[in-house]
């Protein structure tokens, strides 16, 4: 048998003692927040209680919060399909102009933070739209946004996980072969026939796992829900949970954690039925040339029509954030005399919250990202010494904190550690809680990059080392270290981008100092200085459009399929 | 061996035991931009304070102060939020530090708490805000229940702020339809949901038209440019006195102490003025666009019984609101 290249560190550490550490850390970031859950939910008191568990969900608003969320995250998912969808046919397997564009901004919604998005098509329609306004285009006064309640969710939710669904349809349809679609095309079918009666059919497991992944993802989704429903008291279960958990304080613990079990449980169904449809989807069919469909006379018009798309969902919110900072009060007209740059001087320079959440929210997602790109090494090369089967199980475990919506492991974070825990004392209130959830929840994320990379490395290598007399040690750091470096960097600013981004966990998890930049922003916009928030907004937009550009630069050292868009 | 003591006493003595330094952590429900420009004037005061201070709508202000009191690390020295009720209850939990010198010559004894552990610093009074394109201009609380305002009205929620819930408790008890009102509200299609910012949003966005608010929020946007017109309805309006308390948990007592004094004293009193509060010492002056202090109807409400049925009045007022 092979070594594998995994089997150095076992001759460093000895056999046993990396396993049982790799164990213990997945047990520990993994496994202990959702038992603990558990444990509130159904034996509050310590003993096995089903009755009151069943009876805080029966609650009236909790099952109109429920029907909400289901409600929501299902339509939404609907439209994410039909944004998601024919982007990802046109981009895999047509020749329509500008497919390399058009491929990486449909995925931008995604790396923008829900809270920002929500933030700019507020700003977008109503009575109160900056740039509306300027064109005079604005409805008047009195006119609800159309944006708020059910309707706008299901809108934002169809936006910010579309990507998901290109992503994952994408990557089914790149692997459809060519001679079936030249063998329907010769046999006389039309390609719009051929679209829908061999590719559609092969596409099954994509089809429902992108549902499944936009829908769980609806589920789980806090900072649309927050700015569009709560303002009219339209609740989804994480901001139900949000809303009573920063109303009441610690005396509703035991009702929450019943209702994250809710929520989690509906995110895990979403997410095993996508792992059912997934499982063996793909591997029955030999590759090739990848199909593909000739647009013809339709290509100029279909171009077209995919720009527009774009600019509606990406550009014209943009400007609408960008306009909105710019204007001294909500509701004031943006002209040359009124446009002011007091916003952003106000949010960069002056509000020491504001600063403070900057540097808060770069040094959390930082030391996250740079924790879990160095752990997350020896933690695949362990991994690998496992059997297939208990790989997948203990990457499971792993998926979980990400798996269920970031208000759950926010509830699960304070159920651990608000009570003093010996020697480390309690953590609530301090930054070290923020940042211990964070490593939780994207503790996945840097982990797939980094795994792939460490499967793709050749035994030969370690093997030719060994023989040559390079040592355990040695091999690993010359050799195994370079080759996933890449990856695990990868890995990192994925990380750091997805917390930076976030304000499920932090919601509930910030304290006085420890503020982070999606929390000052959903502050100030509660505190009604919108104009403020849209400042922060635009800031952060800027330095996640940065973080993508120094991504992408990075991308020719990576592996392939690291990067959505390559 | 006596000399080195006595020099050691000395030198303890010597050193200016009023000058505050150090940390200081305020929980405030203050908008964002008054709680920096009164943290800005402190330490300008005060140079050798720094001050980290949070801002949320008092309900939500206290549940993360619970919090942090369950994981035996309450984390501010001072609270300076919306109403007396709840200052109280924590009082009467043990939970202030009475500061029995506190400079409070030049204002109502009325508004100090007899056992001087918490400070009136305002008076902030919740009436009728309206978008200046409105058809109607409401004069009275009874015209938020008209046609005209069907589906135009909206207010602030008691879940997010202390001064909706003194609001809610004031008018069901003067008002001769007690909690009728809020259902004829409720009937009338009037959203209650957020804080005041929430309110002022949607009005001066033209979301809604009409809405019940804190007084200094439109007369600020309104000297802004923002197109809101504030109304203190004939009825009367509510009062709360926004008071700062410290916490007998402060780690920084010494500093607190002079944050105390800084907000009441001329100085502090006139920066309210200028962010446009009503103050709580008269002899700073009002704020432009305030009629004259004895013109406004405050009415009168019952502080121990609002505290005795707090979680009562929170859950009858979801209810009747349909929240």
């Amino acid at each position: 048998m092979r070594p594998r290249p995994g089997a150095v560190l076992g001759r460093v550490w000895g056999d046993w003692t990396p396993v049982i550490l790799v164990l213990l850390l997945i047990g520990i970031l993994s496994i202990l927040p959702m038992a603990r859950l558990l444990l509130t939910a159904l034996a509050p008191g310590g003993a096995l209680d089903l009755s009151g568990f069943f009876e805080r969900l029966t609650s009236s608003s909790t099952q109109r919060a429920t029907w909400h969320t289901l409600d929501t995250a299902f339509l939404g998912a609907v439209v994410a399909m039909a944004i998601g969808g024919p982007f990802a046919v046109a981009i895999a397997m047509t020749d329509l102009p500008g497919r390399k564009p058009l491929g990486f901004l449909i995925l931008l919604p995604l790396m923008i933070a829900p809270q920002v998005t929500a933030l700019s098509w507020l700003h977008l329609f109503g009575p109160s739209s900056t740039l509306l306004g300027m064109f005079g285009l604005a409805p008047p006064p009195g006119t609800p946004n159309p944006v708020l309640g059910r309707n706008g969710i299901i809108l934002l939710y169809g936006v910010q996980h579309a990507p998901i669904v290109f992503v994952t349809l994408r990557a089914g349809l790149s692997r459809i072969p060519g001679d079936l679609v030249e063998a329907a095309r010769a046999s006389g079918s039309t390609q719009l026939r051929t679209l829908l009666t061999i590719v559609l059919p092969l596409m099954r497991p994509y089809l429902i796992a992108a549902a499944a992944l936009a829908f769980v993802s609806g589920v789980g989704n806090f900072g649309i829900p927050a700015l569009l429903g709560m303002p009219v008291n339209y609740l989804t279960l994480p901001t139900l949970i949000y809303q009573r958990m920063s109303s009441f304080g610690p005396g509703v613990l035991p009702q929450m954690a019943s209702l994250s079990v809710l929520i989690a449980a509906l995110a895990l169904t979403g997410v095993a039925l996508q792992g059912l449809a997934m499982r063996d989807g793909g591997a029955r069919y030999a590759g090739g040339k990848p199909a593909f469909f000739e647009l013809g006379s339709w290509r100029i018009g279909l171009a077209a029509f995919a720009w527009a798309v774009i600019a509606a969902i990406l550009v014209l919110p943009t400007l609408a954030l960008l306009t909105t900072a710019f204007v001294p009060a909500f509701g004031v007209p943006l002209t040359l005399e009124t446009a002011t740059l007091g916003n952003f001087a106000e949010v960069l320079t002056r509000q020491a919250s504001t600063i403070r959440a900057f540097r808060n929210s770069i040094l959390l997602s930082g030391s996250a990202a740079m924790l879990l790109a160095l752990g997350v090494v020896p933690v695949a090369l362990v991994l690998q010494r496992f059997s297939r089967r208990r790989q997948r199980l203990l990457q499971g475990a792993i998926d979980l904190p990400y798996a269920v919506p970031g208000i759950v492991l926010a509830i699960a974070c304070i159920l651990l550690f608000l009570r003093p825990l010996p020697v480390i004392g309690s953590l609530y209130a301090t930054a070290a809680i923020i940042l211990v959830a964070y490593l939780m929840r994207f503790f996945t994320l840097a982990m797939k990059p980094v795994t792939t990379a460490v499967n793709q490395i050749p035994a030969d290598l370690t093997e030719a080392a060994a023989s040559a007399g390079a040592g355990p040690l040695r091999r690993l750091v010359t050799i195994v270290v370079p080759m996933v470096a890449p990856a695990a960097f990868a890995g990192a600013l994925l990380v750091f981008m997805s917390a930076f981004n976030e304000l499920t966990v932090s919601a509930l998890l910030w304290s006085s100092g420890n503020e982070t930049l999606g929390v000052v922003l959903f502050s100030l916009e509660e505190a009604g200085l919108g104009t403020q928030a849209a400042a922060i907004a635009v800031a952060s937009i800027a330095v996640v459009v940065a973080m993508l550009a120094v991504l992408d630069r990075f991308s020719a050292k990576l592996p392939g399929g690291v990067l959505p868009w390559r | 061996m006596r000399l080195l003591l006595a020099s050691v006493l000395l030198a303890a003595t010597a050193l200016p035991s009023f000058a505050a330094d150090g940390k200081l952590v305020l929980y405030t429900s203050q908008p964002n931009t008054d709680a920096q420009q009164t943290v800005d004037a402190f330490k300008a005061a005060n140079p050798g304070v720094e001050v980290e201070w949070v801002r949320d709508g008092t309900p939500k202000i206290l549940a993360k102060l619970r919090a942090e009191i369950e994981a035996g690390q309450p984390q501010p020295d001072l609270l300076l939020i919306a109403d007396v009720v709840t200052m109280e209850g924590l009082e009467q939990e043990g939970r202030l530090m009475a500061y029995p010198e506190a400079k409070v010559e030049g204002i109502d004894p009325a508004l100090i708490d007899k056992d001087k552990t918490y400070f009136s610093t305002k008076l902030i009074t919740t009436g009728i805000v309206y978008n200046t394109n409105a058809p109607m201009k409401p004069t009275s609380w009874a015209d938020l229940t008209k046609p005209e305002a069907k589906g135009q009205v909206v207010m602030p929620s008691p879940l997010t702020s202390g001064a909706a819930m003194i609001h809610t408790v004031t008018l069901t008890n003067n008002l001769s339809e007690g909690w009728d009102f809020y259902s004829a509200l409720a009937e009338n299609g009037a959203q209650a949901s957020g804080g005041n910012g929430d309110v002022l949003k949607a009005v001066s966005g033209g979301d809604k038209l009409y809405g019940m608010i804190v007084d200094f929020m439109p007369m600020r946007e309104k000297a802004k440019g923002a197109p809101v017109e504030f109304v203190f309805p004939s009825e009367g309006v509510s009062a709360v006195t926004e008071p700062v308390a410290i916490l007998s948990t402060a780690k920084n007592p010494d500093a607190a102490k002079a944050f105390v004094d800084f907000v009441l004293s001329e100085e502090g009193q006139k920066l309210a003025v200028s962010q446009g509060y009503i103050p709580v010492r008269e002899d700073a002056g009002l704020p432009a666009g305030y009629p004259e202090r004895s013109t406004i109807k405050v009415l009168n409400y019952d502080a121990a019984e609002a505290l005795k049925n707090d979680m009562a009045n929170k859950e009858k007022f979801t209810d009747v609101m349909a929240q």
